[in-house]
């Protein structure tokens, strides 16, 4: 593996595209297009980016009544979902793959926290500090209220505390299992006691914490909670298992211990500001190296909006787009467990396979799998005009060159040339290649139509 | 630890604690049948189902089966402990949740057991890790990548995914593909939601394929492969699975819960004539992770785990009935399993924090039940923690079921589970598979009841055959020896043999009529 040296060739389409599919959710061609000729750093730099809530529900900071009815809670949970739809879809973001980032390590769930007020909180709060410090943003989730409901850390008080935070924080939020003790479980629990959700806000009441001391991950003292923190961010581990999510969203799912190791290397000596970090990761020769191109899985949320981004359908409705992520398992603000989404493989069963499939297909035909139009949000009804489409690629007046441009586009790995053959024949619908004429709008329409599904049903289609 | 097996006998039908060292014995009779054995061709083929229901989360034990004249139990829970006169009747010393009503009457009638205490040396409390071991049946340190239920099932489809089996081997109602099934070679089960559904996904949308030239070795090749190893099954079994959904039918009304409706799509699958030999359904979240509120404050019978117990109950009550009703029972076995029991103490949020050893749960009509394996929960003698220790390795039990419900051979239970497990298996069923050989069409045979069974001196057969078909019962030793033969009688269907004269043991019965031989086990006990 090429490792982190900073890489300096200048993008061409194929690196610029492999940016934008892994830095943000959207492949579309103008994006990718502004870095070309870029060099890896200066790319990188275009990339980093501030937040934005956008159109944060009316009900956000309105502090939860008890006994509020039911169905209005319920109601604001589409809101929610679709809140967070708009942010992944409206428009490419580095913040926002992190923001999706985050969320899937500090995990929690809109039905388990109830009122979706602490989810717009949390949420905030993340994409806020996103590319920031993970020191900071760990601080902050631990006196979340969404997390303090999650995983009881407002029910955990000094003499009776409540061990499901100090779990998850040591095994999924920070070092990963087999790198701490039960007693290190049972003594942060105690250091985390004392919390409570007011209103909007979590509040630590000291006269409820444990202020006795605990020895936690070898260090003894009257710990609190900003030192179970500071201790396990010292931990080389914690910066290793950091480089392994991070490795495994962004570069491969299979690091090797050189890859974690360089990886830390980084994050400790940028003090864990994520965002110094993936100046580095993200122009590095390992990132752009041949080998990872397409060894990921796309996630359901990368899988829609790369289609809407690239066959121009961003204003896709957005409780349509939330139906068709959680029919392929990704039902945002739901996670299955407090492990977040696992990913990769798990996206894909013999049901979500033929599923994705079938979406991928949708945006070339403009219906969805069972032939109804594709609402936009504000009205309207999505349509690609395949012709359109096809004249904004590169020498679309030649068959086999417009195969390769949109293979190059949408597919992460090169087509061998039997792939191709065969491309350039369903477009041709065995025709020789010279009867090409995109000019016959009615017969050139069918044949892209062809050549677009075959492009998306292929499991290379499902890569990134 | 002492291993004591409780028999509970009131109220027990037709169970004594006399069919286990009966069984007991059969089990070494795998080792010395070789493949000339009947007994090697008993095996051969099954129609057995195992239905696997996962509890995600850690299902809390102590607060399942009570342990009410334990004082350690009330002291260690003070608000969420479940009184004796609240719990319904298991044994003296044990009584079961009150919402478990359904699992009560389904033990009771003799067709669940129960395996206290399981779990593994140096038990997890990860949630992830504990579900991962228990899925890939490894020690605690190792990190595996295919499950035990993948692993099996590779060894009756050894080319896969190049032939695919006729019928799919596995089969599991939910989401994101179970680590369980994934073998050697890529995932060995489909994973659907809804059969209908399925076959929708699969038969729409345009049929061209592009070949897959990206087959090589590296990283994004590997994927490419993965996909298409579950691409193709999703092609070819869509319709078989749609026939076996089309042609099935549920025979009760299942409550309506999300366990009940999963479990009702395998029945309708089951009684549809689909081939799978392992089902797995499980509830989307980890919702026995039952950390605040696992009862209502004030309450201890109530709250979010009453209402799973109930779920959990009720829709494997319902399940049962349909395929008893359906005439299904004798080949459907169910298990349940979890990634750990719960804390022995509870929190201060009226829950449980992460534990280790809990109880399992084995049901079906053929199961030996009415029998909790196993000593009550030890709250004595507990870990560090103060968890319990264990009784039963996960993985005894798991070769137990291999063995016995799948009929392998103790060699084989060995490389699925990557170690020996048998000498401490559990008699959990009441016979080994009953094979069926056919040759060609004519007139069919089969085996009824066999009682009693274990046997002292007369054993009676009910047998179905055709009309005028020539029939015989002859008896086998494990070695393919003939002990004994009888008429039968075919205007009445019965035939009945004399094992006075024959040592204990594990003895194979042959029915035979023109175009079918069937086998079944019979028990010799004194």
């Amino acid at each position: 593996m090429a490792g982190l040296s900073a890489r300096t060739a200048p993008l061409t389409i194929s690196d610029a595209y492999h940016l934008v599919r892994r830095a943000t959710l959207h492949p579309s061609k103008a994006f990718a297009e502004q870095f070309v000729g870029k060099t890896p750093a200066e790319a990188v730099g275009m990339l980093i980016d501030a937040p934005n809530d956008g159109a944060v529900p009316s009900w956000a900071d309105t502090a939860p009544a008890l006994g509020e009815d039911f169905s209005v809670v319920a109601g604001r949970w589409g809101e929610l979902q679709r809140w967070w739809a708009d942010r992944l879809i409206a428009g490419p973001s580095l913040r926002e793959r992190m923001t999706l980032f985050w969320m899937n390590v500090f995990v929690t769930d809109y039905i388990t926290v109830y009122f979706p007020q602490h989810n717009v909180t949390q949420m905030r709060t993340i994409r806020r500090m996103a590319l920031e410090s993970y020191r900071d943003l760990s601080l902050a989730m631990v006196g979340d209220p969404a997390m303090l409901i999650y995983l009881n850390g407002n029910l955990s008080i000094k003499g009776n505390p409540n061990e499901n935070f100090a779990r998850e924080w040591f095994e999924l939020f920070s070092l990963g299992v087999g790198n701490y003790t039960e007693e290190d479980i049972q003594e942060a629990a105690r250091a985390f006691t004392g919390w409570a959700v007011i209103g909007l806000q979590g509040r630590h009441y000291p006269a409820l914490a444990d202020a006795g001391s605990k020895t936690i991950l070898g260090q003894t003292g009257n710990w609190g909670w900003r030192d179970v923190i500071r201790i396990t961010l010292e931990q080389p581990q914690c910066a290793r298992f950091l480089a392994s999510k991070l490795w495994r969203t962004f570069v491969s799912p299979t690091p090797t211990a050189e890859d974690i190791d360089a990886l830390a290397e980084v994050i400790r000596s940028k003090d864990y500001n994520i965002g110094e970090v993936l100046r580095i990761l993200l122009a590095s020769e390992a990132f752009y190296h041949a080998d990872v191109r397409g060894s990921l899985i796309k996630a359901p949320v990368d899988l829609v909006v790369g289609l809407a981004a690239f066959f121009g359908g961003t204003a896709l409705d957005r409780a349509l787009f939330v139906n068709v992520a959680g029919v392929l398992d990704q039902v945002l603000f739901y996670p299955p467990t407090v492990e977040g989404w696992k990913g990769h493989r798990m996206w894909i069963s013999s049901t979500t396979f033929p599923l994705r499939q079938r979406v991928g297909e949708g945006f070339v035909v403009s219906r969805t799998a069972d032939g109804r139009t594709i609402p936009l949000q504000g009205g309207g009804t999505y349509t690609l005009d395949l012709v359109a489409h096809a004249r904004t690629m590169p020498d679309h007046t030649n068959p086999r060159q417009l195969v390769r441009a949109y293979a190059n586009a949408l597919l992460s790995v090169p087509i061998t040339q039997e792939q191709e053959d065969v491309l350039v024949e369903i477009l041709m619908t065995g025709l020789e290649e010279f009867y090409w004429d995109i000019d016959d709008e009615a017969a050139a329409r069918p044949r892209l139509r062809g050549l677009l599904q075959a492009i998306v049903r292929m499991p290379e289609f499902q890569l990134k | 630890m002492k291993r004591r097996d409780f028999l509970r006998t009131a109220g027990t039908a037709g169970v004594t604690v006399a069919t286990l060292p009966g069984l007991v014995d059969g089990f070494s009779l795998r080792a010395l049948a070789s493949d000339e054995t009947p007994m090697s061709q008993l095996l051969a083929s099954s129609d057995r189902v195992l239905v696997l229901i996962q509890l995600q989360g850690g299902n809390d034990g102590l607060n399942t089966l009570i342990p009410f004249e334990n004082p350690r139990y009330y002291q260690a829970r003070p608000t969420i402990g479940i009184r004796k006169d609240q719990a319904l009747p298991l044994t003296s010393t044990l009584g079961w949740h009150p919402a478990m009503d359904g699992f009560r009457r389904t033990f009771d009638e003799g067709h669940m057991a129960i395996v206290q205490g399981v779990t593994y040396p140096n038990p997890d409390r990860s949630h992830f890790r504990g579900t991962d071991i228990w899925l890939t049946a490894t020690d605690a340190d190792v990190f595996g990548s295919t499950g035990w239920m993948g692993r099996y099932l590779s060894t009756l489809a050894p080319e896969f995914p190049n032939v695919l089996p006729g019928e799919p081997l596995a089969v599991q109602i939910g989401n994101a593909t179970s680590l369980g099934f994934i073998g050697a070679q890529g995932p060995m089960g489909l994973t659907i939601r809804d059969p209908e559904e399925f076959y929708r996904l699969v038969t729409t949308g345009q049929n061209e394929e592009v070949p897959s030239a990206l087959q090589g070795d590296t990283p994004a090749g590997r994927e490419v492969a993965y996909m298409r190893t579950v691409a193709a099954s999703a092609d070819v079994y869509a319709r078989v699975v749609k026939r076996a959904a089309d042609g099935g039918s549920n025979a009760v009304q299942y409550p309506n819960t999300e366990l009940a409706a999963r479990l009702k799509v395998v029945a309708k699958l089951i009684s549809g004539g689909l081939g799978s030999r392992v089902y797995l359904v499980s509830w989307v979240n980890n919702n026995f992770d039952t950390h605040a509120n696992q009862v209502v404050s004030g309450s201890p019978t109530t709250g979010t785990h009453a209402n799973l117990l109930r779920e959990l109950s009720d829709a494997t009550r319902a399940f049962m009935q349909d395929m008893q009703q359906q005439g299904h029972g004798k080949r459907v076995a169910g298990m349940t399993f979890s990634e750990f029991g719960r804390r022995v103490a509870e929190n201060g949020s009226t829950g449980t924090d992460h534990g280790t050893a809990a109880p399992l749960f084995v049901f079906g009509e053929d199961v030996l039940g009415g029998v909790v394996h196993g000593s009550d929960p030890d709250l004595v003698n507990v870990d560090n923690v103060g968890d319990m220790l264990m009784q039963y390795d996960y993985r005894e039990v798991y070769a137990s079921v291999l063995m016995q419900w799948f009929g392998t051979s103790t060699s084989l239970a060995s490389q699925v589970l990557f170690r020996d497990f048998s000498q401490r298996e559990l008699p959990l069923f009441r016979s080994l598979p009953t094979s069926v050989h056919d040759q060609g069409a004519g007139p069919r045979c089969g085996f009824g009841a066999v009682s009693p069974n274990p046997a002292s001196s007369v054993v009676r057969f009910q047998v179905s055959v055709e009309p005028f078909a020539a029939t015989a019962l002859t008896l086998h030793s494990v070695t393919g020896k003939v002990v004994a033969s009888a008429d039968v009688d075919t205007w009445a269907g019965t035939a009945s043999l004399d094992v006075s004269h024959l040592p204990q043991g594990t003895y194979v019965a042959t029915l035979t009529s023109n175009r079918r031989t069937v086998h079944t086990l019979v028990s010799v006990q004194r």
